[in-house]
């Protein structure tokens, strides 16, 4: 235990790391504010440059990136009715209207302070709730791996776009980029068309920035005209009264954050949306109805969001799999650094565990600190004109990708996925799928080929073990359901069933 | 901007590009090692592939399907001169990049872009480009010591002359 809280305050008690995490913080705060600038954006040109660190410090600005990039998007949210992320999108159902009423600065710091909240809750479920999940995890069959992990990709695939199908397109198109390069069992050429260039793979870091960094500037390039909108904000602290009268909410719209946070494939934006939905039917009497202002409205996204960062850290150290895009990359960034995610990362360096959560909690401090100060900073940066935002992004976006192999090939790799990002976005696929199948990739072959050789080869055997263990039944009917969900048999008998209760109701 | 009820200029002909790199991807997946056996370093490759085939091909079915059109153009609304300009302009810095180094290269972009898009005047442009990299060179290269290209500038003589200054000046 006393190990434990050693490790907890080494991001506390180092100048430098405290520096960081504080660094980080601000940065994603500041980012996330931006419009079109998204969490993923500044966390994937980020961490690229942090490849040569050691892992502490490394840890300690992807911490308070996203940790600050989760709620920075709140601001804008209030302030411009555009979600800075996409977890903010139910922050502006009810922010941008007390912004219209001129109570642009009580949203602000009461988003700040319910954001502080829910981001302790979400940790302190990690810190108790971790070392158990992963112990189960280390019961896990290899076939499950598999299962959890195409269940994460098909979930970001259908919950966060226009058609599963097109989710699907883009998660299988990240899992083939993952499988470029030499086979790690076998040591077999795939996709490598005679190039050695191509035996090491496609770099993930190249991938990221062009999906992220290039395509989201590419695509602002499209509202380069539009001015940028001045605010003024009075005070910003609220009052203790205010405070105390939502907490018992944010206690119930956290646990919902933590919840939906922790399964593999969901994260702050749904359970943002979910909370919202909550505080709606639990408040019977709002001072001002919802969607016209409603405090409960801004408190309930707000505090989930924050919850669900801790959550996603659930099974990203325990399983080694993502809950979205950023977990993707923070993933992505760990085995750069050398770190395993996963059961045995738990066993062999609860170090990391508990320096991560120390460095969340951390994190959270900070948030609340440059939340509730530097206004007029921040109205400044938000001003800043897209004519040199965006030359500059694209700029850090090249020396990003440049930096970490010192290779001009990966500049060219992230110009070419970021065109395609970019196409692709256009038309309505989502990018979110790309990078997770990228970071999935490995595990699910490796545990495919596992599964399928302790079955001596036999597809019937696989299967029966999938129906005689309850774990294996559950993930594989989940995968299953998602697929029937997408089909029109499913919106016809919901269809019908719904008219049947709306029926009933009325009786 | 994407609805899904209407069809969007080069919809269709981005989706028939998906459908063959997808049948692409999969004939060369196949021979990595062919129907060989379930755990053959091809098989993962071929069920993505697979699965990106049949997602493709259902995708262009719908795309054909759409009566709708958007009343947008390919050249003004979804790749306008502006956004291939400055992936060009990018192109270009990549292939600078070795050869000049990074300080005049990123100078010679931002200046560029910032002039470009802004048309506030060259001299302006060229201002703010100059502190904006002076920012990005404190705190990428010095800070996070990341390493670029030279090129021309003798960007190393001159850190470790700064630095024997002051190095120097702690000793005397």
């Amino acid at each position: 235990m006393t190990e434990a809280l050693q490790f907890f305050l080494i991001s506390w008690l180092d100048l430098k790391l405290l520096g960081l995490v504080a660094l980080g913080t601000f940065a994603g705060i500041y980012v996330g504010a931006i419009p079109g600038l998204s969490v993923t954006m500044a966390v994937s040109i980020l961490i690229s440059f942090t490849f040569a660190w050691d892992v502490y410090p490394a840890l300690c600005l992807m911490v308070g990136i996203y940790m600050g990039g989760v709620y920075g998007g709140s601001r804008t949210a209030i302030l411009l009715n555009i979600p800075g992320a996409p977890s903010a999108i139910a922050t502006a159902l009810d922010g941008y209207p007390l912004a219209q009423k001129g109570q642009a600065g009580e949203a602000i710091g009461l988003s700040t302070v319910m954001s502080f909240v829910g981001g302790f809750i979400g940790i302190g479920v990690l810190a108790v709730a971790a070392p158990f999940v992963s112990e189960f995890a280390l019961t896990f069959q290899p076939r499950d791996y598999m299962l959890l992990a195409i269940l994460g990709i098909l979930l970001v695939g259908s919950l966060s776009g226009e058609s599963l199908l097109k989710g699907v397109f883009a998660g299988a198109l990240g899992l083939l980029i993952g499988a470029v390069g030499l086979d790690p069992l076998t040591a077999e050429e795939r996709f490598t068309f005679g190039m050695v260039e191509l035996w090491g793979g496609i770099s993930f870091i190249a991938v990221m920035i062009g999906l992220f960094g290039v395509s989201e500037a590419l695509t602002q390039l499209h509202h380069i005209d539009k001015a940028a909108v001045k605010q003024t904000i009075g005070r910003i602290v609220p009052s203790w009264r205010a405070v105390g009268k939502y907490l018992p909410l944010s206690l119930q719209t956290s646990s919902i954050g933590v919840i939906i946070g922790a399964l593999p494939g969901t994260g702050g934006d749904i359970a943002a949306l979910m909370a919202y939905d909550h505080a709606k039917r639990v408040t019977k009497k709002p001072e001002v109805p919802f969607g016209e202002g409603a405090a409960e409205g801004l408190v309930a996204p707000e505090t989930a969001n924050n919850a669900a960062v801790g959550g996603a850290f659930i099974p990203m150290l325990t399983l080694g799999i993502p809950g979205d895009a950023v977990t993707a990359i923070i993933i992505g960034a760990m085995f750069i650094h050398g770190l395993n995610p996963g059961p045995m990362l738990m066993i062999e360096q609860p170090q990391m565990f508990w320096f991560i959560t120390g460095a969340l909690v951390l994190a959270n401090i900070f948030m609340l600190i440059f939340g509730l100060t530097g206004i007029r900073l921040f109205t400044k940066i938000v001003e800043m004109p897209r004519a040199v935002l965006i030359p500059l992004i694209l700029l850090l976006s090249i020396v990003g990708a440049y930096a970490v192999n010192n290779s001009i090939t990966d500049v060219y790799w992230m110009l070419l996925f970021g065109a395609f990002g970019y196409l692709l976005k256009t038309y309505g696929y989502q990018v979110g799928p790309v990078i997770l199948g990228v970071i999935l990739s490995r595990l699910i072959d490796e545990n495919w080929r596992r599964a399928i050789i302790s079955e001596q080869e036999d597809l019937g055997r696989l299967f029966m073990g999938i129906f005689t263990s309850p774990l294996s039944l559950v993930l594989f009917g989940a995968v299953v359901f998602i697929f029937i969900s997408q089909t029109p048999l499913w919106t016809g008998l919901r269809a019908r069933f719904g008219t049947a209760r709306a029926r009933g109701d009325g009786v | 901007m994407h609805d899904p009820s209407k069809k969007m200029p080069g919809e269709t002909a981005f989706a028939v590009v998906l459908v063959g790199l997808s049948g692409f991807l999969l004939w060369q997946a196949i021979l990595i090692s062919g129907f060989e056996a379930l755990s053959s370093p091809g098989a993962f490759p071929m069920a993505a592939a697979f699965a990106m085939l049949v997602t493709s091909v259902a995708i262009l079915i719908k795309t054909l399907r759409l009566r709708e059109r958007m009343a947008l153009r390919f050249f003004t609304d979804v790749a306008p001169p502006v956004i291939l300009a400055m992936f060009a302009m990018m192109l270009g810095y990549a292939l600078l990049l070795k050869p000049l180094g990074f300080l005049p290269t990123s100078l010679l972009f931002l200046t560029v872009s910032i002039f470009a898009l802004r048309r506030r005047g060259l001299l302006w442009s060229f201002g703010v480009s100059l502190a904006s990299l002076a920012l990005v060179y404190v705190i990428f290269r010095l800070v996070f010591t990341v390493l670029m290209p030279s090129g021309v500038v003798p960007e190393g003589e001159i850190l470790a002359w700064l630095g024997n200054l002051f190095s120097g000046g702690d000793t005397q």
